[in-house]
């Protein structure tokens, strides 16, 4: 291993030491500021859940109360919620009568599923779409890519869901209208084999495009004006002086610098693409942490709504953790503090 | 007689109203039923918080637990009780106890017999502290005799239509005692995978998607189900149902599953039908409740203005395209045991409603208002806000100011059954047809129930009505009984405490193939034994 090389695993280290630390005070604030927000809303999960259950009976009441915790001040509660989480215990989900974290991970599959496909999705359009126009810039391609990525962004994505599923699904009959898996069917697992892992795509497909062209609307846009920027770099004039042809210039000096900005976008969207689960989970429904998230919400499920926003939060912090590692293998010049 | 208490025809005058065409009538069995087959359904609204929820939990789950669990009777469409687990129920000479016969050779899922010790479990664990609770205030006991017969005891006499409603609740469900002895029911883990009677055995539920079920092979039904498979799918989106039927994902949708266009559209293709049949015996209402702690209300002159302010045609038409009439009074209209429309009738009139205020004492001020009411729409349906934006337009053009809020269901049920934080509430109230207690409680002093929701939230009560209400409860002559209710009719709708605006008229839409449909008069918690799919 070269010196330089030892050295730069060495920062690397170094700032994953120093972003996780960083991480504890950060995880912290998410939990303090989403617990309060919570319980500042009106209405309890246990109104709602006394009200579905019509029990009126104070002395049950009470009972209720002590079961879950809700007769200590709420100071004391959170304190109570932070302990038993450094113990990666999330409470308990009295709507799905089982443990936050089992409720959760439940629906986490399906979701992360969604979340990759639709990243993946906008970031292979976003990249080639933006590399197409920029190479072709002012041109009828440069248009009909910002004409398609501009219809994308201000499309909301609930909307091209449903316009999606009356073409495909209904009209064309092609796909599913909705479901992670047909019902009933063999299939519709990874334990189903093949065909199970085909059902699963089959269903992944209007979903994904759905959440995923929104953002690689964002991507190419962000793409195509990145690769022009670079593209006047003295480098790249360099590289193309050097005699190297436009395509290895593309690829191997402008692709590369160009992407800094998508990767920056991408580690920043995470929690947006999770937040835009929900939405797509609903028109599809899509069996993930988004429709849980929806649920919750609506029941004042407190305990599951806090898990899967302390997850969430971990998982952003996570990419963006990620980026940064990413930046540096990207662009060794860059050094991250 | 046992158990033919009444006959009456249901459905005749929802289907008169001329809403639905004919091309939208259900379409019912015809020729020899074809066996097998798996059928989807849903119905307009959100997956359950549990399979079965013992204290009934709403809607959602009395749709999904009713294919499982069986109750002691049924009602039929033509009005008339029938055993389901029970063959028949008979009176003692002062009606203070009933005998029920129990249907011999019925087993749970898991191949136990059903005994008469179920039953006796089932009413005083679940039913006495849970399911029927507000019905069975003077329930003394239940005994049996014999592994066949269960005698229920009461302190007072109990009408016969009470008793026989009562065993045919619709969460009234005889559980597996050796399942729920010992345990806490709300928690028990059954409940989210339940043994019972039913003619569908659970299968799976997987979370956020459907309950899969399957004939039960042993049912006490021979030949039933016809079909093999039942599949309970929830789509949240109105829109999404609405593809996933046109895409033949789904056969049936209950309880409004599209939105009214769509229900337009699909009938206009020829596949599909629909029919507001298998509602009967569970109407709801869009109800508008006063606050009586208000001091303003104390005079009924205000209360009946803020009716005649509304109006409530403009709300069927505008709001539920016609799928809905303005109502009349605490009973409702498909009711025909009860129902009279001889009441108060608080039509659209501002006139009127300007001159029953000034009447009143509270005159137009300087700037217009007479006073400030504050108006809470329950939001857990999105027509509800809809309407409170047309109430406070009509209230507020004769001279009511209004601050009209839409919270969320959590937070609507708190402020209206808890904290009682309102001056006029649109709310939702579905009501059987025995007025005991489900009708009687929200105006009876009894029905107060602070943190208890669709109960007495305005506060209206006084000793007439509660002493009438009592008389109700234990007059075993049908014709003085129906008096009585009459009675009753007459004196709340007068007084104008918590009237329904409007009586929804619920629709089924469902492939032409699909047989034997809203043949019940509580579809939704019906067991749908006899469902098939034509090829």
């Amino acid at each position: 291993m070269t010196g330089a090389g030892s050295s730069r695993r060495m920062a690397a280290l170094k700032l994953l030491r120093r972003r996780l630390i960083q991480a504890v005070p950060l995880m912290l604030g998410v939990v303090v500021i989403n617990f309060v927000l919570i319980h500042l809303a009106p209405g309890s999960f246990l109104e709602l859940m006394t009200a579905e259950n019509q029990v009126s009976d104070p002395a049950t009441i009470a009972l209720l109360r002590k079961t879950y915790g809700l007769e200590d001040p709420t100071w004391l509660q959170l304190l109570k919620y932070i302990w038993a989480l450094l113990h990666f215990d999330f409470g308990f989900s009295y709507r799905q009568n089982m443990p936050v974290i089992d409720a959760i991970l439940l629906n986490l599959p399906a979701t992360i599923l969604l979340m990759v496909s639709s990243i993946a999705l906008a970031l292979a359009v976003g990249v080639a779409a933006g590399v197409v126009a920029s190479m072709k810039v002012r041109t009828f391609w440069d248009t009909i890519v910002s004409v398609a990525a501009m219809f994308f962004f201000a499309a909301p994505s609930f909307w091209l869901g449903i316009m999606m599923i009356v073409l495909f699904a209904v009209k064309l009959g092609w796909l599913p209208v909705g479901g992670m898996a047909t019902i009933g069917g063999t299939g519709g697992s990874i334990a189903g084999g093949a065909g199970g892992i085909l059902d699963i795509l089959h269903h992944l497909i209007l979903p994904t495009l759905a959440l995923g062209l929104f953002y690689a609307a964002i991507y190419t846009r962000v793409m195509r004006s990145s690769m022009l920027e670079v593209a006047q770099l003295d480098f790249v004039r360099t590289a193309r002086a050097k005699g190297l042809s436009r395509n290895q210039v593309t690829v191997h000096h402008v692709l590369r610098n160009a992407l800094l900005p998508v990767v920056t976008i991408l580690g920043v969207q995470m929690g947006t693409v999770l937040a835009g689960s929900v939405v797509i989970e609903s028109v599809f429904s899509w069996p993930g942490v988004g429709s849980l998230l929806f649920d919750s919400v609506s029941s004042r499920n407190y305990p599951v709504v806090l898990g899967i926003m302390v997850l969430g939060s971990l998982v952003v912090i996570t990419a963006n953790i990620a980026v940064d590692l990413v930046y540096m293998w990207l662009d060794p010049r860059i050094e991250i503090r | 007689m046992t158990n033919k208490v009444s006959r009456r025809v249901f459905g005749a005058g929802a289907l008169a109203t001329g809403l639905i065409g004919t091309s939208s009538l259900p379409s019912f069995a015809q020729g020899d039923p074809k066996r097998g087959g798996t059928l989807v359904a849903t119905w307009g609204g959100g997956e359950p918080q549990a399979c079965y929820v013992p204290a009934g939990g709403g809607s959602s789950p009395t749709f999904s637990s009713s294919k499982l669990f069986e109750r002691l009777g049924n009602r039929r469409m033509d009005g008339v009780f029938e055993g389901e687990l029970a063959e028949s129920w008979k009176p003692a000479a002062d009606f203070q106890s009933y005998t029920v016969k129990l249907r011999k050779g019925v087993k749970f899922h898991d191949g136990k017999d059903m005994t008469s010790a179920d039953v006796v479990f089932s009413i005083d664990e679940i039913w006495k502290k849970y399911a029927a609770a507000s019905a069975l205030t003077d329930y003394v006991g239940v005994e049996a005799p014999d592994a066949e017969t269960v005698v229920v005891k009461f302190s007072k006499p109990v009408p016969e239509f009470f008793f026989s409603s009562l065993l045919c609740g619709s969460v009234n469900y005889i559980v597996p005692k050796h399942v729920y002895a010992g345990s806490d029911p709300i928690t028990n883990p059954a409940n989210n995978a339940p043994i019972a009677t039913g003619p569908w055995k659970f299968k799976e539920w997987v979370r956020g998607s459907h309950f899969e079920y399957v004939k039960n092979e042993a049912y006490w039904r021979p030949g039933f189900p016809y079909m093999d498979r039942l599949i309970i799918r929830y789509v949240r989106d109105p829109a999404g149902r609405a593809a996933a039927m046109e895409a033949g994902e789904i056969q049936i949708g209950v309880f409004n599953p599209v939105a009214p266009p769509d229900i337009k559209r699909l009938v206009a293709t020829g596949k599909f039908v629909a029919t507001p049949k298998g509602y009967e015996e569970g109407v709801w209402s869009t109800s508008f409740e006063v606050n009586m702690r208000n001091p303003i209300f104390a005079k009924r002159e205000v209360r009946q203005a803020m009716f005649h302010a509304i109006d409530r045609s403009m709300i069927a038409k505008t709001v539920y395209y016609g799928y809905a009439r303005p109502g009349t009074g605490p009973v409702f209209s498909p009711n025909k045991e009860f129902f009279t429309p001889d009441t108060y009738k608080t039509v659209y009139d501002p006139k009127k409603a300007a001159a029953l205020l000034d009447a009143a004492g509270y005159p137009k001020k300087g700037d217009g208002k007479r006073f400030t009411l504050n108006l809470l729409a329950a939001g857990w349906f999105t027509e509800n806000g809809k309407i409170g934006a047309i109430v406070k337009q009509g209230l507020e053009d004769v001279g009511v100011g209004i601050n009209l809020t839409v919270p969320d269901r959590p937070t609507s049920i708190k402020r209206i059954y808890s904290d009682y934080d309102f001056d006029v509430a649109i709310s939702n109230q579905a009501n059987p047809s025995e007025p005991v207690p489900s009708t009687t409680q929200y105006y009876t002093s009894d029905g107060i129930k602070k943190g208890v929701p669709f109960r007495n939230a305005s506060g209206f009560h006084t000793p007439e009505v509660d002493a009438l209400v009592e008389k109700i409860k234990v007059e075993t002559d049908p014709a003085k009984r129906k008096a009585m209710v009459v009675e009753f009719q007459k004196i709340t709708t007068l007084e104008a405490s918590n009237l329904p605006l409007l009586e929804l008229e619920s629709i089924t839409v469902a492939s032409v193939k699909v047989q034997n449909h809203s043949n019940d008069p509580n579809y939704l918690a019906a067991s749908w034994y006899d469902i098939w799919l034509a090829s």
